[in-house]
């Protein structure tokens, strides 16, 4: 994978960093940084296949709300225990994601970003009236099981997770397959004419991202101990995700990381001047402008700088 | 059953006016401007703040509405379409964004609690049991008269037919003369003017509050996927399709799922007939 | 010996349009073939329905006796067949090793992610087509038309192929750059490989071929030795005609 020392010294002294972290910050800024840390794993989701590929997803709520109903349903309703629900939640978004996915591969552009979209709405609206005895309906659920208790546990954990899936997904990117992902992003049929099969290679993406997602979402919920769809199936969260992996920089691992820290920090730091939601509107504005600056993300700048350091004498 | 064609045909008008902006931006420019929604958001406010918080005529609201929805066409496809230079995943990316930005902007200004607009005619006329407010016939009898404006603009405009050569070949029209810069303004800025006004008529017939957009962009969009790029005629046939299908729906199976066919329609299309069903590319 | 292409009675047809209109050759193992005719007469139509980009609407086409007619595209490329386009396009934001690197890729995900690239290979493949070791890190928009030629060579030579199919390798480029592609293509048929090449520049076709085909508005009009074809009076009409 051509790992060099830096690649190890940058890993060991970003997960060192993170974990020591909870040391120097207050509870309050500790509650932020788990929501960051939660924001990277689907911005990282979003971006192993949209970043990758091209293709955008306008609903990867959706992906991330059938893990976190799957394992709220089945701990709530069925009484199974979180270390098995969270597995099975996993294994429903991939395939949920696949259902989609089988049909959808064949769509190109902007109208794979519409079904996406289209996907999200239609399982916001069927949440809520096909068995609301098991989904809770419009009101969702409230009472799970939680994984952790106080917010040190609960950074740590969801550290924890987002580390493990920044690093592997990190690793995997690296490889040649990172490469062909990289390469439809730019010239699908150049793939295919290189005796790369577009589909399958988009698949192992989508089911990556799926992953992710699905892992992500249970996990939340059971950090939250609620689920509720309007905050799930949410045209703003898939925006905020977005932004996150777009404003960081898309196709990298780091990007994502950086821009979900960036926007939770910007949404909390704002608090004490917009109190309401009109703080996105802050956010949008910066994000838009951002965007406009700099397609390519924070994380180029960083890699702009490295390297103009290094062609420096 | 007169009851589900009249309302039918009143949802229906409204979609077409709603849908139409977003497939000419669609069949001129190949962008999909998911910032659409947005200007039928500000529409309804610019309506709301002058028409009945400061009281001006209530025509006067509407030609506002619509003067700011054309000045925001304009101003994006200046602003970011044009930087952005066909690069459609960024194009579509920025209008999420703004369109974010619009509806907290609105916020801002004006809260976050829904408001109702006061009907532009009050009064309602009883059919067959149904009650029909005057406002909503209103509605689909400006839409209709604005669709054949719309309609008659492109087919006998020099402005309108250059709009048709440049959504049937850029290239094409590009290399005979036209003006494509000019073309794709007048574009957004009718595309605006449209959505805008829309949006005055949509707030009138559900409820304004800033998260408003989202239902109408998935209306418009429906209505192109199914439709096939950018046809007006087409528009109004499937925005009746679509239409109806909803009226249907909640009146006779549950108003709660009177989105979920569209939705079905919209993913089923896509899958199946990607071209559309009229797959046809003119205007 | 069954031969490295065939095709029989070739058809495709947009709208009304017939683009291809029953074409049928076939090319010998390590010949070269010129493809010529005036615009639209349906060359690259022709190569886009080898590679299986377009589905032709009826006949065949089979590849060293088996036919691929059915087949995706990137099955047809592992059966041996590539193709270079009219107007190149390189990955565009990846250096020139790596657009090598998808070329070289095997057709397995687990084979791509267990085994990194093969550098040797790359830079073997750059040099051997006549990029230089530093254009390897080269991004595509640095390079000038007859490197980005260059490098869609070696792109296409990554996948392994035994039939080329060249799609005017001359277009923009200058006298000197035409002479090095020449040579690149002579010394890869000294070495056994088949092609099928279009060119409009027929000065710099004609030394590089064994025999040329001549299409007309998506038919078959001549096949036959250069200067027989050229000398072929409907060729002569039809290119008279186009201009």
């Amino acid at each position: 994978m051509g790992l060099r020392w830096y690649h190890y010294v940058l890993w060991a002294a970003f997960i060192g960093g993170m974990f020591v972290l909870p040391e120097f910050v207050s509870r309050g800024t500790l509650r932020t940084l788990i929501f960051a840390n939660f924001l990277a794993i689907f911005a990282i989701s979003w971006d192993a296949l949209s970043g990758r590929t091209g293709y955008i997803s306008f609903g990867h709520t959706f992906l991330i709300g059938i893990g976190a109903y799957t394992t709220a349903i089945l701990t709530k309703r069925f009484g199974v225990p979180v270390e098995v629900s969270i597995p099975l939640a996993v294994i429903a978004t991939m395939i949920g994601g696949l259902i989609v996915l089988l049909p959808a591969l064949r769509i190109r552009g902007s109208y794979f970003a519409l079904v996406t979209l289209a996907m999200m709405e239609l399982i916001y609206q069927l949440v809520q009236v096909i068995r609301p005895d098991l989904t809770g309906g419009t009101r969702g659920m409230s009472g799970l099981p939680t994984l952790t208790r106080g917010a040190a546990n609960g950074y740590y954990m969801s550290v924890s997770l987002m580390l493990a899936i920044a690093l592997s997904t990190w690793l995997l990117m690296r490889t040649r397959l990172g490469t062909a992902l990289w390469a439809i992003g730019m010239n699908e049929d150049a793939v295919a004419g290189s005796g790369l099969s577009p589909t399958r290679l988009k698949m192992i993406a989508f089911l990556t991202s799926a992953f992710i997602a699905g892992l992500g979402g249970a996990v939340y919920i059971h950090y939250l101990g609620s689920i509720a769809p309007r905050a799930l199936f949410d045209i703003n969260f898939v925006f905020t995700i977005i932004v996150a992996a777009l404003i960081g920089g898309a196709g990298t691992i780091v990007g994502p990381i950086i821009g979900a820290f960036f926007l939770t920090f910007l949404l909390e730091y704002l608090r004490p001047w917009l109190p309401g939601a009109e703080r996105y509107m802050v956010y949008a504005g910066l994000a838009l402008i951002l965007y406009m600056v700099q397609p390519k993300g924070l994380a180029s700048l960083v890699t702009d700088a490295a390297a103009r350091l290094r062609r420096a004498p | 059953m007169l009851q589900v064609l009249i309302q039918g045909l009143l949802l229906s008008g409204l979609y077409a006016l709603i849908a139409v902006g977003f497939t000419l931006i669609f069949s001129v420019g190949r962008v999909l401007n998911l910032a659409y929604g947005a200007y039928l958001l500000i529409g309804g406010y610019v309506y709301f703040h002058f028409a009945q918080t400061l009281g001006l005529p209530k025509f006067a609201g509407v030609a506002l509405a619509g003067i700011f929805g054309c000045a925001m066409g304009v101003l994006k496809y200046q602003l970011l379409v044009k930087p952005l230079k066909g690069n459609h995943v960024a194009i579509e990316i920025s209008s999420l964004i703004l369109a974010v930005f619009l509806q907290y902007a609105v916020v801002f200004a004006f809260g976050d609690s829904s408001k109702i607009l006061l009907p532009i005619i009050p009064g309602v006329e009883r059919v067959a049991g149904a009650a029909i407010p005057y406002s909503n016939l209103f509605a689909a009898i400006a839409s209709w008269i604005i669709l054949i404006a719309l309609w008659a603009y492109v087919r006998f405009t020099h402005m309108g037919r250059a709009m048709q050569a440049v959504s049937m070949d850029a290239k094409g029209a590009a290399i005979s003369g036209i003006d494509a810069n000019r073309v794709n303004m007048t574009t957004w800025a009718i595309s605006g003017t449209l959505g805008a006004i829309a949006g005055v008529f949509f707030a009138s017939y559900t409820q304004l509050y800033p998260g408003m957009w989202v239902a109408p962009l998935i209306v418009a969009v429906a209505v192109v996927i199914v439709g096939g790029i950018g046809s007006i005629m087409g528009t109004l046939l499937v925005a009746h399709i679509i239409g109806f299908l909803e009226v249907l729906t909640s009146s006779l199976i549950a108003p709660e799922l009177r989105g979920v066919f569209t939705m079905v329609l919209i993913i089923a299309i896509l899958v199946l007939r990607p071209q559309g069903l009229l797959g046809r590319e003119e205007l | 010996m069954s031969a490295a292409l065939d095709i029989k009675g070739l058809v495709k047809r947009f709208g009304g349009l017939v683009a291809t209109n029953e074409v049928s050759f076939s090319v010998k193992p390590g010949e070269s073939v010129g493809l010529i005719g005036p615009n639209g007469a349906g060359k690259t139509t022709i190569f886009s329905q080898i590679m299986g980009e377009l589905r032709q609407d009826a006949g065949h086409i089979a590849l060293d006796g088996t036919d691929i007619s059915h087949l995706p595209t990137p099955r047809r490329i592992r059966a041996g067949v590539s193709r270079t386009y009219q107007v190149p396009r390189p990955f565009s934001d990846m250096s020139v090793a790596e657009n090598i690197r998808v070329g070289l890729m095997p057709d397995s995900i687990w084979q791509m992610i267990r085994y990194g690239p093969n550098h040797d290979r790359e830079s073997e493949l750059a040099l051997s087509v006549g990029l230089t070791k530093e254009q390897l890190q080269r991004q595509p928009s640095e390079l000038s038309m007859g490197d980005l030629r260059k490098l869609e060579m070696a792109r296409t030579l990554a996948t392994a192929p035994r039939l080329m199919l060249l799609d005017e390798v001359f277009a923009g480029l200058t006298v000197n750059e035409i002479a090095i592609m020449s040579s690149l293509v002579q010394s890869m048929r000294d070495d056994g490989m088949t092609f099928l090449i279009v060119s409009h520049d027929l000065k710099a076709l004609e030394p590089l071929i064994d025999r040329a085909i001549a299409i007309d508005q998506g038919r078959l009009i001549a096949d036959g030795s250069y200067a027989e074809v050229i000398a072929d009076a409907d060729v002569r009409a039809s290119y008279l005609g186009a201009a």
